[in-house]
């Protein structure tokens, strides 16, 4: 095989259909405290499950929740659950190789009940373990945009 | 069979671009102002039929997102998506639910959010009445300048447009006539705090005086793209009893989907007839649904109706197929005034599509909004005459399927 993303046979999407979501009010909160760095995840005042990013019904007991139910997270957290890319969309509708493979993974933050998916670098993919320990890498300049989080490391490098 | 009624109505306020709530937070709106109006909590509720038009927003299946929000895990639940009738199918979905005896309480949760989309409707969600516009343009013979135009002011024109024309030519209807629909439209509207586009004291004057898009609907004629969401909670005899002290109950239903498919039609090597404006799909939807309701004249049995009318010339070519005047003779009755609140057939109170449509959600309004008139809750709209009878239209799919619900201030006997 000379290139992996030659056993998808995507060349070019056929329509580009545009939109324009609406992220809500406590995910625009979240969005904007990352200017800060600082992650924000909201704790259902009811049974107490924690978000990240934050939303505003709890999905278990269906408790409404409340701006001054947000709570600031720390950039702490252990790996859940992992894959490793090979290929990557060239924006263009067709896939391209990578220089170096990427590792995503699901990440459970301290003090949050639910998992994100982010990059992860700094860990050799056939080392990887669930489990293991990470930290958020921010932007250096933080702009109030999702792009501020780069990636999780391993806490101990 | 069991009987059924609608024992609690929710809506959010519609408008252009409601972007200080996402999607499931619009909808969680709707639902949360149907269970306080049923005075329930979620753990009454035993199964949830929700539905938007395929497509649009870009999320292709809305309600596995948004069901966390609308308390949706752990009960059963269906989406329904039938073009513009949307609603008008979830709405019968709730019925059906019920009335089977698989559940005592059922959700019907129905909703758009058109800002999501860069475009107007969705870019691929447009597809679906892109199609039936072209048909049209090939049946009948439509500049690619005048296809643009209507789809650019509501998607469905390119449709409608043929169907007001031909309407116009059997009935002797003119355009002022469509300024008038319009005008009363917008008027309505602003009495319904819900609703999108209001306009106290419009004239038909004030209508005529907008721009000409395609012969003969003008800028002023035409639906606005609403943001917005509707649920209506459905219940069996004993428990509607209870909860509500005027239930709305579902006497009647039906829907059909018939010759207004062009890719059924004649051209095509179908059996479907050309004239877009015949619309046998809503006579036979109107026609089963009365027989299951007991009532056998319309005219003088339905009190009031909800007709989904994107465009003036629907509200009265419907109001013939729904068997509320003769044939033809619908515009005469509206110039009479018999369709204002004080006629005797008032319709489209709440300003109906062409004032408000948030398109999955637009035909289960049509539903809520005359289950609001019989049991008395629809505030400054509300009809003076008591409401024994409604009759709630629903019109979609690829612009060709009708739904047709009757409503009553009694169960079915």
């Amino acid at each position: 095989m000379e290139k992996q993303s030659e056993i998808i046979r995507v060349t070019g999407l056929p329509v580009a259909a545009g939109y324009n979501w609406s992220a809500g009010s406590q995910m625009e909160g979240f969005i904007k405290a990352l200017a800060k760095k600082k992650i924000m995840g909201a704790k259902c005042s009811k049974c107490g499950y924690t978000y990240v990013p934050p939303r505003s019904r709890c999905g278990k007991c269906n408790a409404k929740i409340e701006d001054k139910d947000l709570v600031e997270i720390s950039g702490k957290g252990s790996l859940v659950g992992y894959t490793t890319a090979r290929v990557e969309l060239d924006g263009a509708g067709n896939f391209q190789d990578l220089k170096k493979p990427k590792m995503i993974g699901a990440i459970k933050l301290e003090g949050s009940d639910s998992t994100i998916f982010m990059p992860i670098e700094g860990i050799d993919p056939k080392k990887a373990k669930e489990g293991m320990k990470v930290k958020v890498q921010w932007r250096e300049k933080a702009k109030g945009e999702l792009a501020d989080i780069v990636c999780f490391k391993p806490e101990k490098s | 069979m069991r009987n059924v009624a609608i024992i609690g109505c929710g809506q959010t306020k519609h408008s252009s671009r409601r972007r200080d709530v996402n999607l499931a937070e619009l909808v969680e709106e709707a639902v949360t102002n149907a269970l306080v109006d049923a005075e329930m909590t979620m753990d009454e509720v035993n199964a949830l039929v929700v539905g938007n038009m395929q497509g649009f927003g870009g999320v292709a299946q809305p309600e596995q997102w948004l069901g966390d929000w609308i308390g949706a895990p752990g009960k059963p639940v269906i989406r329904i998506a039938t073009g513009g009738t949307t609603g008008g199918s979830v709405g019968q979905g709730g019925y059906y639910a019920v009335a089977s005896g698989l559940y005592d309480v059922a959700l019907a949760v129905a909703w758009e959010k058109h800002s999501d989309s860069r475009e107007p409707g969705a870019t691929m969600g447009l597809a679906h009445v892109g199609i039936a516009n072209m048909f049209h343009a090939f049946n009948y013979g439509l500049s690619l300048k005048s296809l643009a135009a209507t789809a650019g002011v509501g998607a469905a024109a390119g449709v409608a447009v043929y169907q007001a024309r031909y309407y116009m030519h059997r009935s002797g209807c003119s355009i002022e006539h469509l300024d008038m629909v319009a005008a009363k439209a917008r008027r309505n509207a602003a009495k319904n705090k819900y609703a999108h586009l209001q306009w106290p004291d419009c004239t038909p004057e004030d209508i005529a005086k907008t721009e000409l898009i395609a012969y003969p609907f003008r800028y002023g004629h035409i639906c606005p793209a609403s943001d917005g969401a509707s649920a209506i909670v459905f219940a069996e005899e004993k428990i509607a009893v209870k909860k509500a002290k005027q239930p709305a109950w579902i006497k009647g239903l039906a829907s059909f989907s018939d010759e207004e498919n062009q890719l059924q039609s004649e051209n095509y090597g179908g059996v479907g007839v050309l004239d877009p404006s015949e619309q046998m799909g809503c006579r036979m939807s109107a026609k089963k649904a009365y027989k299951m309701a007991g009532i056998t004249d319309p005219k003088k049995e339905i009190d009031l109706a909800e007709i989904y009318q994107p465009f003036p010339s629907q509200e009265l070519l419907f109001a013939e197929k729904l068997g509320l005047f003769d044939e033809g003779k619908a515009w005469i009755a509206m110039e009479k005034g018999e369709t204002d609140i004080n006629g005797t057939i008032p319709t489209d109170l709440s300003g109906g599509v062409n004032a408000t449509n948030a398109i999955g959600s637009s035909a289960l309004q049509r539903i809520l909004e005359c289950a609001l008139q019989i049991m008395g809750k629809a505030g400054e709209h509300q009809a003076p005459k008591k409401i024994r009878n409604a009759v709630a239209h629903g019109w979609g799919g690829n612009t060709n399927y009708i739904t047709v619900t009757v409503l009553g201030d009694s169960p079915r006997r």
